[in-house]
């Protein structure tokens, strides 16, 4: 009995190795290919055998990865596109540092099989420091249908030449659970928020519920730096590549108006009890654990889609200047070495469609549209309210991008606003401690190259 | 006197026994029981609090005219209804009632109601829950799912193959031979356990792709191999060492080669050792995404088509757990095949 | 005569390069497949940004702030983890091999957490140490804490962090250490235990005196390879707290290579960290190694 169980594992293990060793497979495919003759566009379907990775177009994507995202983007974005193309496209879900990792791999071995990212405007740079990247000018420049967003070129347009073209933007909303709204202090107004009132609001939940109940994403390493220079760009502090103080800045006088606000919080013990262990704010405002944050707008989205009757949003709050948000966006880049390049620019022109730009940013769950022109198409449901909202900030924001070459260890800064969170923030007693950010300060300048 | 109790105080042991067994059990079995079960509630249940021990087989709802078109709300277990969605888009409020609450309806069925709503005001509805949609859900966005699983399998059998001839083989020399370095020889080859792997991901693959496994997922049980072999000759070689020589030279005295007598004496008993090792190699391949993702593009293995499924179900945990289920399944069947060899009696009778 | 004696020391030449060649598969495999990268790390930790000699790569690791902190947490989880995981699957191993009615089924409970794949092993603790999660929701059901109370896991001191890290990894990886002890009973027979009830001993004393000794080289394998995996251990701790806020040595190196992989400084971390690591890993394993005796002649089998 032993022996045969033995025998059959090995058959078995055996016949792994059979098949795994079998050659490579080569299929023979239908397919739709669009044939120019005598001057008109006709259809026409070819019976041929090919190997199977020359036939579909690669987009790796690290957005778009919520599962309710993905089935909107593949059912209702691409199947058009693929039915108007005959184009196949294959979208694959990778982590930003995977991506960079999976093409690194395809450029050092020649295989390239990616043809087209979709990345997150702060890695833009990832790709474009190698040079894998073709150009985009060609096409971009011919539209006269479409205006992009310029917020992002300082990433997506390196010397003059433009590796990638943005299509969805993020920048920072405010979601409160309706049971907050009880606590609103008197006089303010979702809408018009201001972060002395936000302040005030979370102590008073605090104060109500026995509980803090405001969430932060990324506290503490990755970004909480974002989320409190938001606010101290909203007091004034101007953005990165201005005369200092600039972003980013721990002791400024505007700056200290943005701790002052987070103080605020932290003694009255506005945060959650377990901040410090906040990866994505998502989880835990469905679950009620937090009823109030300041977060990107697709999470926004994400969590008001949970349910709208019980969700309330609003713009970032303002300082006493604007409302401050550093915005972030995906974008399209197209692999220089890439085979299918005609149909990856294919591709490119139909996503950032004025049209496509709505339909595909709304229902992926309320990221914005980065052509400007996509927004005539703009209606009045839930959704249409938060992209709404989330341009009011985009228009009204004291943004920045992030410096993050101009400093030898992005980490160590970031490290540096989080120890002042944690130390005067979470832990103080809601005053200033000026000789504290003055040494952090002095620590930052230390990084700078 | 004393033998009256015997049986009493033997009896109170056995269940002493059985209770320590017991309660081990519930503590190993806890956690699995809330994953399963939130693997089977509706997203809006899997963030309630308490979380609900089972999903409940039906749902209560309410519908009614709102600001927006007909407001919807579903009953909560103190009995209180709870609103969900406010929309005239009957289109939506049937993806909602399905995706979040797990109760499928048809737009017609939603038509039917509203018109009553239009008519007596409120309506009070039940509906039944589909226990399976997260696994559908699952199954709706991992593309691929059944060759990626193939491949997989392929995958972890390979390794065990490999690391189990090669580990197997320098198990037995460690045991049973005595030679210059062997010490020094045994040690290093720990070595590749104790260098962090996930440092040299990234080059190992490249050596892949250049041998000409690029997209050829079979190439990742070589790189799979590496950790398992390493632990298969340590595995093997304690086992090897405490089966005495003894048994194979008597084996040879009644004639058979030495060849002969380790196949027929010594592997036997080995067996668990095996099994042992066989199983931390399986579950090294099935599992491993780090390499995966970088090798493959079109042809993935299984546990890369659910990390690209998975990676961002923020917000779904459900969908996470239902996943998690569907990746263990292949990992516990085949426990529940390896287990009857770690554990075989003196003798080589299986149970 | 001259020609037995040469056939002999043939045999006695041949006998002598036998284990070579069982072992040899193994080293060619290493070479093929593993070494290069390898070398390439340690090379890389010596290099400076301008392809120089340095050593300052090593310097900057030992100044990092996270580095103290990373090898205090790593010291004290790999403490108590390895000694809490050893001696729980030891009694399960000694329980499952009494083989009673339902062990086989209670073997199989056992071996499932280490079946389970990252992403359920994630879904299952978030969903249990978050706030309003299962673990508290079972606790209410139970009327250990009143309606409304709440205990917050994940807020609070690093030593509750520790604590709690340790305890989840125990829960997945008892079994795989269990199942090694268990394949090593198998092969005591039953035999000699029993000449140890004969001669009048209770069950301690031949667990002490017979089946331990006798599983002695089981239980090193088992041990060392738990004690080179608890080194480093990283993916319970980011799925439970995310980066750098428990830093232990290797979720540096995940951090170094994923979170910020395109610093100036990664490169020089993450290679100093990963030969670090080695040199640490090593040494507690040749320490290990030494106090349990591996190293001395091995006496005859029984």
């Amino acid at each position: 009995m032993k022996k045969f169980s033995v025998l059959m594992i090995i058959a078995l293990l055996g016949a792994a190795l059979l098949t795994a060793c079998a050659p490579a497979e080569t299929v023979t495919v239908i397919e739709t290919v669009i044939v120019e003759k005598e001057g008109e566009t006709i259809i026409e379907t070819v019976e041929k055998e090919v190997e199977v990775p020359s036939k579909t177009l690669v987009l790796d994507s690290e957005m778009f990865s919520p599962p309710a995202e993905q089935i909107f983007f593949i059912d209702e974005i691409l199947k058009p596109f693929e039915e108007e193309t005959g184009i196949t496209v294959t979208f694959q879900i990778v982590k930003g540092e995977d991506m960079f990792d999976r093409l690194t791999a395809q450029q050092a071995t020649g295989h390239v099989t990616t043809d087209m990212i979709l990345a997150f405007n702060g890695r833009f740079a990832w790709y474009t420091d190698e040079g894998w990247m073709g150009s985009l000018d060609e096409t971009v420049n011919t539209w006269d249908d479409r205006s992009i967003l310029p917020a992002f070129d300082g990433q997506a347009v390196v010397d003059g030449t433009r590796y990638f073209v943005p299509i969805s933007a993020d920048v920072y909303l405010t979601i409160a659970n309706n049971k907050a709204l009880d606590y609103l202090p008197v006089g303010a107004d979702m809408d018009n928020l201001t972060y002395e009132q936000y302040a005030d609001w979370a102590v008073a939940i605090a104060a109500g519920e026995n509980e803090g109940k405001v969430c932060m994403t990324g506290i503490p390493m990755k970004m909480w730096i974002y989320q409190f220079s938001s606010s101290a760009l909203a007091y004034g502090l101007p953005g990165a590549g201005n005369p200092e103080p600039a972003f980013p800045n721990l002791n400024a006088p505007q700056t200290v108006k943005a701790w002052e606000q987070w103080a605020k919080i932290g003694a009255g013990d506005g945060f959650m009890p377990t901040i410090l262990s906040v990866d994505n704010c998502v989880d835990f405002l469905m679950r009620e654990e937090a009823w109030l944050s300041v977060t990107h707008n697709a999470r926004v989205g994400q969590v008001y889609a949970s349910n709208e009757t019980q969700f309330t949003v609003g713009p970032a709050p303002m300082g006493d200047t604007a409302i401050g948000s550093i915005a972030g966006a995906h974008g399209l880049g197209i692999v220089e070495d890439s085979a299918n390049v005609e149909a990856a620019l294919l591709l490119l022109e139909y996503l950032t469609r004025p049209e496509i730009q709505l339909k595909m940013n709304k229902g992926t769950g309320g990221f914005l549209p980065v052509v400007a022109e996509a927004l005539d198409y703009l209606g009045d449901d839930p959704t249409d309210e938060i992209i709404r909202k989330a341009l009011i900030v985009l228009d009204n924001a004291n943004g920045s991008f992030l410096p993050v070459s101009d400093f030898q260890d992005w980490g160590a800064v970031k490290q540096l606003f989080d120890d002042v969170f944690s130390e005067m923030v979470l832990n103080g007693d809601g005053t200033i401690d000026q000789a504290l950010l003055d040494a952090k300060q002095v620590a930052l300048e230390a990084l700078r190259k | 006197m004393a033998s009256t109790f015997k049986p009493l105080i033997k009896a109170s042991r056995r269940t002493m026994f059985y209770l320590f067994v017991v309660s081990i059990t519930v503590m190993i079995i806890t956690p699995l029981f809330f994953l399963i079960s939130l693997s089977f509630l509706s997203t809006d249940a899997s963030y309630s609090y308490p979380l609900p021990l089972l999903p409940s087989l039906s749902e209560n709802y309410e519908l009614t005219t709102g600001e927006r078109g007909y407001l919807l709300s579903l009953e909560q277990r103190n009995g209180e209804y709870k609103t969900m969605l406010d929309t005239d888009d009957m289109e939506k409020m049937a993806v909602y009632m399905k995706t979040r609450l797990s109760t499928p309806i048809s737009i017609p069925e939603l038509e039917e109601l509203t018109a009553r709503v239009d008519h007596e005001g409120t309506v009070y509805f039940k509906r039944r829950s589909d226990l399976l949609n997260n696994y559908y859900t699952f199954f709706q966005i991992t593309r691929d799912a059944g060759p990626a699983f193939i491949r997989s399998l392929q995958i972890a059998g390979m390794t065990i193959l490999i690391s189990l001839s090669i580990g197997g083989l320098a198990g037995y020399a460690f045991a049973r031979y005595t030679f210059i370095g062997k010490n020094l020889l045994k040690f290093s080859t720990l070595f590749v356990r104790m260098f962090p792997a996930i440092a040299i991901a990234l080059p190992m693959v490249i050596i892949l792709a250049k041998m000409g496994f690029y997209d050829q997922p079979i190439g990742l049980s070589l790189v799979y191999s590496i950790g398992s072999i390493a632990l298969t000759i340590w595995i093997t070689s304690s086992i090897f060492m405490g089966i005495p020589e003894s048994l194979e030279e008597a084996a040879q005295v009644f004639g058979a080669t030495k060849f002969q007598a380790f196949l027929r004496v010594t592997f036997p008993l080995a067996l668990p050792g095996l099994a042992a090792a066989a199983m931390y190699a399986f579950l090294g391949a099935w599992n491993e995404t780090v390499s995966a993702i970088i090798l493959t593009q079109f042809n993935p293995t299984f546990s890369v088509v659910v990390y690209q499924s998975l990676v961002g179900a923020t917000g779904q945990v459900n969908l996470a757990a239902a996943g998690g289920m569907v990746m263990a399944i292949p990992s516990v069947i085949f426990t529940f095949f390896i287990r009857r060899y770690i554990r075989q009696m003196w003798g080589g009778m299986t149970i | 005569m001259a020609l037995a004696i040469n056939t002999e020391r043939r045999r006695k030449i041949g006998k002598q390069i036998v284990p070579y060649l069982l072992v040899l598969p193994v080293l060619f495999y290493y070479i093929a497949f593993w070494a290069r990268p390898v070398v390439q790390q340690l090379v890389q930790s010596f290099t400076s940004l301008e392809g120089q000699f340095t050593l300052n790569n090593y310097i900057m690791v030992f100044t990092d702030l996270n580095f103290l902190p990373a090898l205090r947490n790593t010291s004290i989880i790999v403490v108590f983890s390895v000694t809490l995981e050893f001696f729980i699957a030891l009694l399960l191993a000694l329980l499952i091999n009494r083989k009673f009615p339902g062990s086989g089924i209670f073997l199989f409970l056992t071996m499932i957490p280490m079946a389970l794949p990252a992403v359920a092993v994630g879904a299952l603790w978030k969903t249990g140490l978050t706030t309003n999660g299962w673990i508290n929701s079972l606790l209410t059901y139970l009327g250990i804490l009143t309606e409304g109370g709440k205990i917050y896991w994940l807020a609070g001191s690093i030593w509750k962090l520790l604590a709690l890290m340790i305890i989840i990894d125990a829960w997945q990886v008892i079994p795989s250490i269990m199942i090694i002890l268990l394949a090593g009973l198998q092969n005591i027979p039953k035999e000699t235990e029993e000449a140890g009830y004969v001669f009048g001993g209770n069950y301690f004393t031949v667990l002490r005196k017979i089946t331990l000794p006798l599983l002695s080289s089981t239980i090193q394998t088992a041990v060392i390879l738990r004690l080179i995996a608890a080194i480093q251990i990283w993916l319970i701790v980011i799925v439970i707290v995310g980066f750098s806020r428990m830093p232990v040595l290797v979720e540096r190196i995940v951090y170094y290579h994923e979170e910020v992989p395109r610093l100036t400084i990664s490169p020089a971390m993450a290679s100093g960290y990963t030969i670090i690591v080695t040199i640490i890993v090593s040494i507690a394993a040749l320490a290990y190694l030494w106090v349990s005796g591996a190293f001395r002649r091995k006496r005859k089998e029984v």
